[in-house]
């Protein structure tokens, strides 16, 4: 199998509060897999488990066939790409070096080929304007594309994310989403939490449904949409569609 | 008012007069100035050691930190400088300058230990995220995201914490230290109101012309930063 990402028996809790329950998944290159569930089910904490930005409380993480720990996990992030909800763009750095930080400190490519890299991302979203503005300065739509060719300066092998037009008005929505499309049809790995039904039916290969910290259904989408196996995912839908 | 002038006109016309304001100000300027560099120094390691990441290494030094920010921050001044004096220093022969810098230092340390870890904690932790999310190592993301962004925050609490400390080293004078403000008790020893009130006015015209230099280098420093937010945001 190629298997980038496995996940055997992963939970998590905050104290008391069990928010991950045991959770069993792979993720196949090329595959793009959606995720979806009630606020609060854990969906945010699954996909920040995969790159320890919460450790996890038990269970195993690996990227291809390693196992990732505390110890491997700062290299391995390299490959692992993530785009928040609130975009997370650097404030005190202009958008070039928001591209430039990572390759340049982590000695990946030398200053001139990751501005050039930087650059030609620019162009292709259209901000090559932009590009010696500080965030601020943006809107929110630009933030989030910015945030994406970010994650992308290190050609990483999957990316994760975090509801990536909650925080947007509508108008952006769109174009964010069509950059994400772009990055998935040109072959990126993704797991992606959205609330967005439509994109999430296209973009699938795979849905996951995640409710009270465990994956209670999976499937493609059309058997996901139109065949919902489970009364929970049912009651979902018909709030959702 | 005849009586005022010309306590002032002899305040500034005798040498031992003029030699007793200046050895006082001396004296308050040198606490003041290694007691700020040993608060901001001191007081930069705990708080570093408060806003590392949790894990068992830290347990203990995090401990130490919570414990020493909290008596100093719960005890009066006068009472740390009294058990310095009376008790930790009460070495015959002892300088008593250091005591005071180490009694002052100490104490700053905690509030400047608390100024910078609120100033680190204001930014916003999905920014450390970002920087983890890229692969960047803690110090990386400290050095280059963390920090230039918890400055902003940090230099105005901090100019508020010279000023305080300056201020609170006139009570050096009830261990029999003379500075700045025991001169001016001292110069003022005399029989009728002006001979007191005088060198009391003048001593206090030291210490807010030294306050208001800092405060407006303090505001200088601050409008340089606010300048490249305006740029941050015409850009
Ligand atoms: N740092 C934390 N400390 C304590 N509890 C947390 C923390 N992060 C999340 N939780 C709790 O974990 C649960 C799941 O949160 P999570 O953010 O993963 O849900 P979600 O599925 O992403 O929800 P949403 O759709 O609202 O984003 C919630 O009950 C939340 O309160
Ligand atoms: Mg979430």
């Amino acid at each position: 199998m190629d298997n980038i990402i496995t996940i055997k028996n992963l939970k998590k809790h905050y104290g008391n509060n069990e928010v991950l329950r045991g959770i069993n998944f792979s993720l196949v290159k090329n595959e793009n897999v959606v995720i979806l569930g009630p606020s609060g089910s854990g969906k945010s904490t699954f996909l920040r488990c995969i790159n320890h930005i919460e450790e996890p409380t038990s269970g195993e993480i690996y990227f291809n066939s390693t196992l990732i720990t505390n110890k491997n996990i700062q290299k391995i992030r390299q490959d692992i790409g993530m785009v928040f909800q609130h975009f997370n763009l650097i404030n005190n750095l202009t958008v070039m070096d928001n591209l430039i930080l990572a390759p340049t400190k982590l000695k990946i490519m030398e200053r001139e080929a990751a501005e050039k890299k930087a650059h030609s991302l620019l162009r292709h979203i259209g901000l090559s304007s932009k590009a010696y503005s500080y965030p601020s300065s943006l809107s929110g739509g630009q933030k989030q594309r910015i945030a994406i060719i970010r994650s992308m300066m290190l050609s990483p092998k999957v990316l994760l994310f975090d509801e990536p037009t909650s925080a947007l008005d509508p108008e952006s929505i769109g174009d964010v989403l069509s950059l994400i499309r772009e990055v998935a049809n040109a072959g990126m790995t993704t797991m992606i939490v959205t609330h967005e039904m439509n994109f999430a039916k296209e973009i699938a290969s795979r849905i996951i449904f995640i409710d009270k910290g465990k994956i209670i259904e999976e499937g493609t989408p059309t058997e996901f949409f139109t065949h919902p196996q489970t009364p929970r995912v049912r009651e979902f839908l018909q709030k959702v569609l | 008012m005849d009586n005022f002038i010309n306590k002032l006109v002899e305040l500034f016309t005798t040498p031992r007069y003029i030699e007793s304001l200046l050895h006082g100000f001396l004296l308050t300027m040198q606490i003041a100035f290694f007691a700020i560099i040993i608060g901001l120094i001191l007081g930069t390691i705990i708080a570093l050691v408060d806003t590392a990441k949790r894990s068992k290494w830290m347990i203990i030094p995090k401990f130490v930190c919570k414990t020493y920010t909290t008596i100093i921050r719960g005890t009066p001044m006068a009472l740390q400088l009294f058990i310095m004096f009376f008790v930790i220093f009460a070495i015959r022969g002892f300088p008593q300058i250091i005591t005071a810098i180490l009694a002052f230092g100490f104490n700053s340390a905690a509030y400047v230990a608390e100024v910078i870890r609120s100033g680190i904690q204001s930014v916003d932790i999905g920014q450390t995220e970002a920087g983890l999310a890229l692969g960047l190592s803690r110090l990386t993301i400290f050095r280059y995201i963390v920090a230039p962004q918890a400055i902003r925050n940090i230099i105005p609490a901090l100019g508020n914490e010279i000023i305080t400390v300056i201020k609170e080293t006139a009570i050096v004078s009830m261990v029999g230290m003379y500075d700045l403000n025991m001169a001016a008790k001292d110069i003022g020893s005399g029989q009728n109101m002006a001979s007191y009130i005088v060198p009391m006015f003048v001593a206090a015209l030291f210490y807010l012309i030294v306050i208001y230099f800092i405060t407006f280098i303090i505001k200088r420093i601050e409008k340089h930063l606010k300048k490249s937010d305006l740029k941050t945001s015409e850009a």
